[in-house]
């Protein structure tokens, strides 16, 4: 193994993780807000990138400008569905119920999308698809800096919203515990919707920088759900910062161990770190008491 | 001794009792006879078909609801035992030569000493874990039969040489594998009822209603949830053992498909997971649909869009089946009850009376005889 190539695995293993990690904290969003294990999430980001390769496909423009009426479009999907869906569920049965109601979103979508867009592999071509930046001997295709910067900044964004906002201020404290926010006048229904919207909108953005340098096709959304679901799961299910590490920790591991194993075997990997998470520390490595219960 | 709890009968209620159990007898007799004569009444070698692939997924959703409708863990992940079943038959046929039988239920043993670190890493936390995990072994499994060609045969698949001889024709193999299915269907049906009744089933249902009560009442919950999950994977490998030796062949794409887990899911919440027949009634319903769905219109996406938007209206409208929203329309024409209780005080006062009266005579004429 010579030195670029590690280099090489190790820079895409970190951009690789950026955007583990901001579809991570959607997951976290809802489970936080609601206790919900959204499957659909996944089906959500292969729509955004449909969305995008349909918006670039028509007009010729660029496919970031589709996240103009992405993003705002998935928050309002995401508030309906807190609203109209997910809040009719009974309390009792919720974290079940709950799964098998996003399952079947996920297959609404999946469905939809072969319907409307056939199974053919779909790819959006660009003038600088092509682009490679020289860094230390690893080159670097330029899509996939964007689609990084683009979820970093997009966490960085969340991370404010989160933390200096009095929204955001409610948010965590209706994740937290739910009573005790209603008990100092927070809307807590109002919030959870809007919690839901913002992890559909992290779908949006994480959708169009996937359109960017991959190739789409409909049930592509089940080669994604298992790594996210495994990244919450180790990083304690609840956690933000914890779903954020355990995601470049992650994707980082499948990028070196793809050199002597393979594309195949490397996915494995996530599937390996989630027993064994559950079999050393079942709540996540940075879940706390909430991550406890569940 | 038997307390007094025992001799509480009501003339009343006793009337209601004989007369629903002559009913679930005849219905279960009428049932039976429908099963049996089936194979005669298929008018060709296709319906036959079709009638093994729903008598499979009955199979399938009656093994998966030992943990579904028992402790109310929903795992959507149950093809991983049938696919596993499936393949652990045909490999132990293919490259030990065991004979098919054989091979179908010492795969159900791998499968089951399989589930249980399984069950001890998904198990140990609550809901949320089971299902995730409950996914990412369908998907890990697929990963690796894809990949391991050397020797699960990889993307190509596997082929199962017959188990009856050469000489058994198509129809007459079909007909025999419904038997086979119908057989096994009877087995777990009766596995199922027997746990039903037991203290095992009462501290099944107990975690199920709210595990935190069980386990401060002294329910072993991690031990009676990790045993029924094993039962479960048991089953649900010989179901999808029996259903490789029926179909001769097995693709990796769809032995280790969410969609399988998740029909047994539809199918048992469809008929109701609380009942003993739910599962089998979703079977019939959903199977029927499935097989009418693919005549019609071919393998397009549209069966995901008819399976999505269906599980979506049994999750929101109708989470508890088809079984308990009948039963509920019967008892509707039936006397009502006063309370909320399924007696009122009243009532049990009277029935006391009535059980002193009646009852210490009884008691008396059995003390008769004992002398």
């Amino acid at each position: 193994m010579t030195g670029s190539l590690l280099l090489q695995s190790l820079v895409l293993g970190v951009l690789l993780g950026g955007l583990y990690a901001l579809l991570a904290a959607g997951l976290t969003l809802y489970f936080g807000v609601m206790r919900v294990v959204m499957i659909a999430h996944s089906a959500f980001l292969i729509l955004a990138a449909y969305l995008a390769w349909f918006f670039t496909r028509q007009t010729g423009l660029d496919p970031m400008l589709s996240l103009l009426f992405t993003v705002p479009l998935f928050f309002g999907i995401g508030v309906l569905m807190q609203r109209l869906l997910i809040s009719r569920l009974r309390p009792a049965t919720l974290t079940m119920m709950s799964v098998l109601l996003t399952f079947s979103i996920a297959l609404l979508i999946e469905g939809v999308l072969g319907f409307a867009f056939t199974g053919t592999h779909r790819r959006i071509r660009l003038p600088y698809s092509g682009a490679h930046l020289e860094f230390f001997g690893a080159s670097i295709a330029v899509v996939k800096l964007i689609a990084f910067g683009l979820a970093a900044l997009s966490l960085a964004g969340l991370y404010i919203l989160l933390k200096r906002t009095r929204f955001g201020q409610a948010l965590r404290a209706t994740m937290q515990h739910r009573e005790a926010a209603q008990l100092v006048g927070i809307n807590t229904d109002r919030v959870a919707g809007f919690g839901f919207g913002l992890g559909l909108a992290t779908a949006a953005i994480g959708g169009t920088a996937l359109a960017l340098d991959s190739t789409i096709y409909p049930s592509l959304h089940w080669h994604w759900i298992g790594p996210l679901m495994a990244i919450i799961v180790v990083g304690g299910l609840g956690s933000v910062p914890g779903a954020a590490i355990a995601a470049m920790a992650l994707g980082l591991g499948q990028s070196l161990l793809q050199i002597p194993l393979g594309t195949t075997w490397a996915q494995t990997f996530f599937y390996l770190a989630l027993f064994a998470t559950l079999m050393l520390r079942p709540q996540g490595f940075f879940g706390g008491r909430l991550a406890q219960r569940f | 001794m038997p307390s007094d709890s025992d001799l509480v009968t009501v003339p009343a209620r006793a009337r209601t009792s004989t007369t629903t159990r002559v009913a679930k007898v005849l219905g279960l007799l009428v049932l039976a006879g429908l099963v049996i004569s089936f194979p005669s009444l298929a008018p060709d070698s296709f319906i036959l078909s079709v009638g093994v692939v729903i008598a499979s997924y009955a199979v399938l959703a009656t093994s998966w609801n030992f943990v579904g409708g028992f402790t109310g863990y929903i795992s959507l992940g149950h093809a991983a035992y049938s696919g596993l079943g499936g393949y652990g038959t045909a490999l132990l046929i293919t490259r030990a030569d065991v004979n098919p039988w054989l091979a179908m239920v010492a795969a159900g043993v791998l499968v089951a000493a399989f589930a249980v670190p399984v069950g001890i890493a998904s198990l140990r936390v609550r809901g949320a874990s089971f299902v995730i995990v409950s996914i990412a072994l369908v998907l890990i499994l697929l990963l690796v039969f894809q990949s391991w060609g050397s020797f699960t045969g990889g993307s190509n698949g596997i082929r199962l040489p017959r188990p009856f001889g050469d000489d058994v024709l198509r129809p007459e193999q079909h007909e025999r594998f419904f038997y086979l299915h119908a057989a096994l269907l009877a087995v777990l049906l009766l596995c199922w009822w027997a746990i039903d009744r037991s203290r095992f089933g009462m501290g099944l249902k107990a975690i199920r209603e709210d595990e935190d009560k069980a386990q401060s009442l002294g329910v072993p919950t991690f031990t009676y949830k990790l045993v029924v999950f094993v039962i479960s994977a048991f089953f649900t490998a010989l179901g999808g053992g029996m259903y490789a030796l029926w179909f001769g062949f097995l693709d990796p794409i769809f032995q280790f498909s969410i969609l399988v887990g998740s029909y047994m899911v539809l199918m048992s919440l469809l008929g109701g997971i609380r009942s003993l027949f739910g599962p089998l009634l979703g079977a019939v319903i959903v199977g029927y649909a499935m097989e009418f769905f693919k005549a019609q219109y071919g393998d397009t996406q549209a069966h995901l869009i008819a399976m999505g938007a269906l599980l979506a209206i049994v999750v929101l409208f109708m989470p508890d089946g088809i079984i308990p929203a009948l039963r509920g329309l019967v008892n509707r024409f039936r006397p009502q009850a006063a309370s909320i209780r399924e007696v009122s005080a009243a009532e049990l006062a009277e029935q006391r009376r009535a059980a002193e009266d009646t009852g210490g005579s009884e008691r008396g004429e059995k003390e008769e005889v004992r002398r």
